[in-house]
């Protein structure tokens, strides 16, 4: 299977490129953020209820 | 109770098989399907950007039936508004990154086909507006600091909600730089069969990873809305030791 086409180096491999890494990273990058989040916002009420224990 | 994950067992299959279906889809709109007869390559973008387009006229439904419940739930339920709350700001999220996609994938995608990377035809004006729209429901949610943001996001949501069918439609009411409708615009409309698996498993995968999102944001949020509980029964119970 020849997909050497997709590294190319004319307008149209380039796009095609773009467009799928673009989505890969966007899609990640959000998903990654949630569970950055979702650590941050654990810890902090962590913190809050260790705080409040002593 | 502070649940320690983000998703249970049945996320985390769920996570895994979207993933799969992702990664086999995307082999099949890159490699697999055929190459389009009149644009050549570049025409693969379709798999990702019309799959992620149509999703990003539904999700907005999300954030505007959560917000509804929110709206009629706030005085009656309150526990029951604020999980409408959680909802509706997950599916205003999801909405912006997919009508990200759908706007970025379609320049480049156009940028190659007509030369230009935007113009002010109907379709791309409305997507636009819509992406706006949420943009600026996620900025009211995270920039007000009255009482009412919750309420004043629900009212926001409702009318962003008027633009969908709108995006939907643009194609069909107007003459527009934007190709006809591929599904339900005629006779001549459809796809080539030997473009559907690709096209088809793209739907499904990036549908489910909606989904997996959704759950993902809406765990954030609930998360958030206890610690801002824990912390105000803090407050109020040392304001009360004050006092004593």
């Amino acid at each position: 299977m020849n997909f050497s086409w997709m590294f190319g180096s004319s307008m149209e491999a380039r796009h095609l490129l773009y467009a799928y890494v673009a989505v890969w990273a966007i899609q990640g990058g959000y998903a990654g953020w949630v569970l950055y989040q979702w650590l941050r916002a654990g810890r902090q009420s962590r913190t809050v209820s260790h705080t409040d224990n002593h | 109770m502070q649940r320690s994950r983000i998703f249970g067992p049945v996320g985390a299959v769920w996570f895994l098989l979207t993933l799969a279906a992702i990664v086999y889809a995307t082999r099949l709109g890159l490699l697999l399907a055929p190459t389009e007869a009149t644009m050549g390559n570049v025409a693969r973008i379709l798999y990702y950007h019309v799959p992620h387009s149509m999703l990003s006229l539904v999700f907005p439904y999300i954030n505007f039936a959560a917000s509804l419940f929110y709206l009629y739930w706030r005085r009656r339920d309150p526990l029951k508004a604020l999980t409408a709350d959680a909802v509706a700001i997950a599916g205003a999220e999801v909405t912006v990154v997919y009508g990200s996609i759908c706007l970025l994938t379609g320049m480049l995608w156009g940028r190659v086909a007509w030369g230009i990377w935007w113009t002010w035809d109907a379709r791309l004006t409305s997507m636009l507006l819509l992406w706006l729209l949420y943009v600026s429901y996620m900025m009211l949610r995270k920039l007000s600091a009255t009482g009412q943001t919750h309420t004043l996001a629900a009212v926001l949501s409702v009318f962003a909600a008027i633009d969908v069918p709108i995006v939907y439609m643009s194609i069909r009411w107007w003459r527009t730089q934007h190709p006809a409708p591929v599904f339900g615009g005629g006779d001549e409309s459809g796809l080539d069969a030997s473009m559907w698996p690709a096209f088809a498993w793209n739907i499904v995968a990036w549908a489910l990873w909606g989904v997996l999102l959704l759950g993902m944001r809406y765990a954030l949020e609930r998360r958030r809305q206890e610690r801002e509980q824990e912390a105000a029964l803090q407050a109020i119970e040392a304001s009360l030791e004050m006092a004593q």
